[in-house]
């Protein structure tokens, strides 16, 4: 579904992404962790095509991201459902709104009707049925996690990107939240490609992970292998060492 | 000393260029967005709304007392040389030509303008911009062609209700400090001015408008860090608007007349 062959990344001349190559298969469920600053973010924006790489190939179900024009890739973006780090709920809009702004956008035509009660229905899944003509400014933290959840799963997209899903939430709310994102997942069958600063919640929701490290994949692969990896920055990371390259 | 001026005038000049660039970019892009005209028209009458609707009253309060001080700075002169007759012609003439035009696009500027780069930074910052993206929506037709198209409009429909305010705040104040009647204001306006001047006003508020659009909406995107990244761009905005309108009115009133 989704490949990545030797992608190197400059921003103002930092080197961000340093050769990474990735193969995703569809109904699989990866996960990114690594510390601070280690690019990861990035990569699942290059993936979006926020970012050109300087070398590389992204290919989405065979198409290169990375040669097509702007226009193409807006439709490459129709498959790719995605959660911010900051959730980046538009503010202008109230929670309803919000959720059903993709369905809206994605069928011009759709039954007001069909939309509001798709909109509902979602935001009764996230468990927000009730806060629908509320601002998100007015929304805990959790809460607003949920809307951008609702809001990047509403098209059912076959790809979903969650980047730190969990960030700033209580281990009951983290643990709700990776209960929904597998149910949702199961029920579109979707791939999923998540990042998580809590290595060990999104060890129990992902089949597989990455490591990055300074824009380098340092591991690859089952995450039950985390364990066995050799390198010793993955070692130091996953085990919260104080000792060691970090 | 001397190569560092020299590398502080060739600083100067490549950010002044770089701006520049960048506005001729996004002119550029925006003409695209046009041919065919392919924008958002929720948004487009969101923005009619938020920018033309509710300018109208402080624009009317605006004209009304421009008018007034217009009349007020004559009356000394019109009282000494007894120039009544020349009341309602001087009133309109610097309404229609300059002082309506600047002032309403100065005051659209720090209103519309301001408010403008303020939320397209804030939503650069907040990845709202990314967020449209992700979704599969062009930031340029969902968000910067409508309000582009929207400004240049609205300050256009806004010059014409400002001058007709200001007319009549000049004759307003004109009956009641310098002793003009209407019948002779009316009078002086109507046999001096031409259509000519108020076209000549309108077509300055139109190129106004689009100043004002395209430094708020530069700015507004190019927007680089966080809360102080904001209030940088927001003032940028509001400065590199006056210049323009002031620049462009001088090159506008030297090319028109």
């Amino acid at each position: 579904m989704l490949q990545l062959n030797d992608i190197t990344l400059k921003l103002d001349e930092n080197l961000i992404l340093d050769r990474i190559s990735l193969n995703i298969q569809p109904g699989s469920i990866w996960g990114i962790i690594g510390p601070p600053a280690s690019g990861k973010s990035v990569l699942v924006k290059t993936i979006c095509g926020f970012f050109k790489p300087q070398k590389g190939n992204i290919l989405f179900n065979g198409t290169d991201i990375c040669k097509i024009p702007e226009t193409k890739l807006l439709e490459i973006r129709k498959q790719i459902g995605m959660l911010f780090q900051n959730n980046a709920l538009f503010d202008f809009m109230n929670v309803w709104e919000n959720v059903a702004f993709p369905l809206r956008r994605s069928n011009p035509d759709i039954d007001p009707e069909l939309l509001r009660e798709k909109a509902w229905k979602r935001l009764k899944k996230v468990g927000l049925a009730g806060s629908e003509d509320k601002l998100c400014s007015e929304l805990s933290g959790g809460m607003q996690k949920r809307v951008g959840i609702a809001r990047a799963t509403i098209n059912k997209a076959p790809l979903n990107i969650y980047d730190e899903p969990t960030a700033g939430l209580d281990p009951v709310t983290t643990s709700k939240i990776y209960d929904l994102l597998l149910e949702i997942k199961r029920q579109n069958s979707s791939t999923v490609l998540a990042i998580s600063s809590d290595v060990e919640g999104l060890r129990n929701f992902v089949d597989n992970i990455i490591v990055l490290h300074e824009g380098k994949i340092r591991y690859s692969g089952p995450e039950k292998g985390l364990e066995t990896s050799t390198d010793p920055v993955v070692h130091q990371f996953v085990r919260g060492e104080e000792e060691g390259p970090l | 000393m001397i190569s560092s001026f020299f590398a502080s005038i060739g600083e100067k000049f490549l950010v002044l260029s770089n701006i520049l660039g960048g506005i001729t970019y996004l002119f550029y892009q925006i003409t695209v967005a046009l041919i065919p005209p392919k924008f958002d028209l929720d948004e487009f009458w969101r923005n009619l709304y938020k920018m033309g609707v509710k300018s109208v009253p402080i624009i009317i309060l605006t004209a009304f007392f421009t008018g007034g001080i217009m009349v007020i700075q004559a009356s000394v002169f019109v009282k000494k040389f007894g120039a009544t007759s020349l009341v309602g012609w001087g009133a309109g003439y610097s309404v229609f030509r300059e002082v309506g035009p600047i002032l309403l696009g100065l005051m659209f500027s720090g209103r519309v303008g301001s408010n403008n780069t303020a939320e397209l930074a804030t939503m650069v910052v907040t990845e709202q911009i990314d967020g449209l993206k992700a979704l599969a929506i062009d930031p340029f037709r969902y968000l910067i062609v409508p309000r582009v198209l929207a400004m240049i409009i609205m300050l256009f429909l806004l010059t014409i209700i400002g001058t007709v305010v200001a007319i009549f705040g000049a004759a307003l104040f004109g009956k009641f400090i310098a002793g003009v009647s209407y019948a002779g204001f009316w009078t002086s306006f109507s046999q001096n001015l031409h259509l000519a001047d108020l076209i000549h006003g309108l077509i300055k508020a139109a190129i106004f408008g689009f100043i004002v659009s395209l430094n708020s909406c530069y700015f507004g995107i190019s927007v680089k860090g966080g809360a102080v990244g904001v209030g940088k761009a927001v003032n940028n905005s509001v400065v590199a608007s006056a210049l323009g309108i002031v620049i462009f009115d001088y090159i506008l009133t030297y090319n028109i007349t």
